[in-house]
């Protein structure tokens, strides 16, 4: 009796035990193989002293995501391995989903194997430089006379410490895209480069009609990301998205909620489970329009030629402005390249990453209708001059900014800031609990975490 | 060597193998992850010994409670309903009803099939401004004001995974519950007939009693399987709308490998490990009084 007692024991603890193995196994191979990393980061250390010969053969790795449908990858790699016949470079397509949180448990797994990775967002950029995982680049830049005034203050924003752990390569900023078809259907007239936020709210209600079915027009889209509401309240440079306080979000969430309530703009609900994207909700042709950043002009010119989207004629406006502020602020998002510590290559993927971010680089992503880190006059050019991007010349003036602010700014704890902010702005788009309730919710979760 | 002793080594040759599994992936983690509880540790950077400051940062971590709320809430929504479905599908589907091998598959299928595309598929029919199901209550009277939000809405987003969760797994559970329904003899039901018993006095006196020890399985494995869900909410909601349909697993991936805590995410599911540990110690307590033989 006492031993079928015992035996029920330890089969409920196994069970329970082999329950939990999936959040205990991960973590256990991340102990193991911290220690091969640590090995390599010493053998890595050595071929950096071995490898200054630059004619030997080295096969770099780049980490990015989305390998096929981005335009400018392979110019770019084709550029590079002719102009260095020694180096071959082999692309890691972690996908795009969770990229930052993939490549940062590949880098932790101690893979060595990635030389280069691409840094998709400011919260695991943060992440991985906290973590100790990329190398740090102030000595390369002075030594080979990088000049990081070319990207118009941008390495700022991404210095930690002093050091830079990351060089931009793209750098894209938020625009209006308007469906021009629709504004004449309603006899409106097209949006402009200087609208404060209560005219745009006003062209987006005149737009907009009771129809039903495929005849509906929704003078605004605002897709799910917590940037399409919530960024537009930090345009006026007074307040920033990790203080802590954020009653100045207000205004901007009532005139959202309101549009929503009226019929203005999608329900973020159904968007949200219907997963819709962005892109397929502007192709509908049921969109007049929609702020998103300028990544979305090539995709957009890709599918007008395939047919596959029904808006065709388009033309971008800068972001609304809020009163007494400079047309042309909006919310930037960058694009760069790190180097991996534990790589062992690291002298030829600083080199890559200084093609890439470099003004060669530049040229030939702009070449593709992205927007490269070094924005110039020239760029904006080229850019404004491939085929397919509106003729009009307000969608020209459009691509230039005025002051422009990250998404989300180097913090420490960005991580974790933005998990809070995205639930309730998740809440409050969802009419689950009220603005002022959100806005109390991020300001005491917040506080919580930057007093820790 | 004595003969009992060969014997023995024979038999733990036999039991190495999965044994070794066992402790390299799943004894030796779950040991490192209770060490790494006591450690603050992103993975990379050399760990600290911080003590029980995880643990302690438990208490003031409002997440966490929500989240914890929530497991329960699921595991207490889950089991039963789970446990009822499956049971009664498993009656049915017992009977020499026609097409019966047609329905048992089709019951079977949630559960074969890929949760990515089932998770896709539910949300377009429970979608609230246009899915199926709204349509059909819309069609049967209730007002669009009152129309459920389903995964959109705070109330519903726990209610409508549990409800995923139940119709994915029922099938699993209805095939262990037949075989548990075919091992039982028919000569007592034969018997019982024979002394005027109805199909339900059948039901209550001789299929539950039979089917205990299988319903005792069936609870443990369902209750276990419910406290560590991750993979429905990661799916159908991504924890939300806000935190509401927010589990311990997804929490604890989020502090691992969102923020790079692993000392506290580990503090966390030592956490889920001892509740998961003492009910499921209270349920083989409670076997004696239930299975009947």
């Amino acid at each position: 009796m006492r031993n079928k007692k015992f035996y029920a024991l330890v089969l409920a603890t196994t069970m329970v035990v082999a329950s939990l193995a999936g959040c205990g196994s991960s973590k256990e191979s991340t102990a193991t193989t911290d220690t091969k990393e640590s090995t390599t980061n010493e053998s890595s250390e050595t071929t950096d002293q071995a490898s200054t010969s630059t004619d030997e053969e080295v096969t770099l790795t780049w980490a990015l995501w989305d390998l096929e449908q981005t335009t400018y990858y392979q110019p770019l790699i084709d550029a590079y391995e002719t102009a260095n016949p020694n180096v071959k470079i082999k692309t890691l397509d972690l996908g795009s989903t969770d990229y930052m949180t993939v490549l940062a448990t590949q880098l932790t797994g101690g893979d060595s194997t990635i030389d280069v990775a691409t840094i998709k967002d400011i919260p695991g950029y943060a992440t991985l430089v906290n973590k100790n995982q990329l190398e740090p680049l102030n000595d390369f830049i002075t030594q080979n006379g990088i000049d990081t005034k070319a990207y118009s203050g941008i390495t700022d924003q991404i210095t930690i410490d002093n050091n830079l752990y990351a060089l931009p390569f793209r750098s894209d900023f938020w625009v209006v895209y308007y469906n021009k078809a629709l504004f004449d259907a309603a006899g409106v007239d097209y949006p402009t480069n200087d609208m404060t936020f209560a005219q745009y709210d006003e062209l987006a209600r005149k737009v907009s009609n009771d129809k039903a079915g495929t005849e509906k027009v929704y003078g605004a889209h605002y897709h799910t990301w917590r940037s399409a509401v919530q960024l537009f309240g930090i345009l006026d440079g007074k307040n920033t998205i990790v203080d802590g306080a954020y009653d100045f979000l207000k205004p901007y969430y009532e005139m959202v909620l309101n549009e929503q309530k009226d019929g203005i703009c999608q329900d973020y609900a159904a968007l949200k489970t219907a997963s819709l994207h962005y892109s397929a909700a502007f192709y509908q042709n049921q969109v007049a329009m929609m702020n998103m950043g300028t990544w979305f002009i090539p995709t957009l010119i890709k599918a007008i030629e395939s047919g596959e989207s029904q808006a065709t004629e388009w033309g971008i406006v800068k972001y609304p402005h809020a009163d007494g502020v400079e047309p042309g602020s909006t919310l930037a998002t960058i694009t760069s390249l790190a180097v991996s510590k534990a790589s062992e290559n690291k002298e030829a993927a600083l080199d890559f990453v200084k093609f890439v971010t470099g003004e060669e680089g530049a040229a030939i992503i702009a070449n593709t209708g992205t927007f490269p880190a070094i924005m110039t006059d020239q760029v904006i050019n080229t850019i404004s001059s491939i085929e397919g991007y509106p003729a009009d010349d307000t969608s020209k003036v459009a691509l230039h900014t005025a002051n422009t602010y990250l998404e989300m700014p180097v913090h420490e704890k960005s991580s974790e800031i933005e998990t809070i902010l995205n639930d309730a702005h998740d809440n409050i788009m969802t009419g689950n609990i009220t603005i002022e309730d959100g806005i109390k919710e991020m300001n005491e979760q917040v506080s919580a975490v930057l007093g820790k | 060597m004595s003969r009992q002793m060969k014997k023995n080594l024979v038999a733990y040759s036999f039991i190495l193998p999965n044994f070794l599994g066992f402790a390299v992936f799943t004894l030796g983690p779950v040991i490192f992850a209770l060490i790494l509880g006591f450690l603050e540790w992103d993975g990379n950077n050399p760990m600290v010994f911080v003590g029980l400051s995880n643990f302690k940062e438990l208490f003031a971590d409002s997440r966490f409670k929500i989240a914890l709320w929530n497991t329960i809430t699921y595991v207490i929504g889950t089991v039963p309903l789970t446990l009822v479905s499956a049971l009664a599908l498993a009656v049915v589907l017992n009977q020499k009803v026609k097409g019966r091998n047609f329905f048992r598959t089709v019951s079977f299928f949630p559960y074969v099939a890929s949760l990515v595309a089932v998770a896709a598929v539910w949300n377009m029919i429970f979608n609230p401004a246009n899915g199926p199901i709204n349509m059909l209550l819309y069609k049967l009277g209730v007002s669009a004001d009152h129309l459920p939000g389903w995964a959109a809405d705070k109330h519903w987003a726990m209610i409508t995974v549990i409800l995923f969760s139940v119709w994915k797994n029922m099938g699993y559970y209805m095939v262990i519950y037949l075989a548990g329904l075919q091992g039982i003899s028919g000569e007592l039901y034969e018997a019982a007939g024979l002394d005027g018993a109805n199909a339900w006095q059948k039901f209550k006196n001789i299929t539950w009693p039979m089917l205990s020890p299988t319903t005792f399985f069936v609870i443990i494995m369902l209750t276990i399987n419910s406290f560590k869900v991750y993979d429905q909410m990661y799916m159908i909601t991504q924890g939300g709308p806000g935190t509401s349909t927010l589990v311990l697993v997804y929490h604890i991936y989020n502090v691992a490998f969102k923020n790079w805590d692993l000392g506290y995410a580990s503090a966390i599911s030592m956490v889920l490990f001892l509740l998961v540990l003492i009910v499921t110690i209270v349920q083989f307590k409670g076997e004696k009084k239930f299975v009947n033989y």
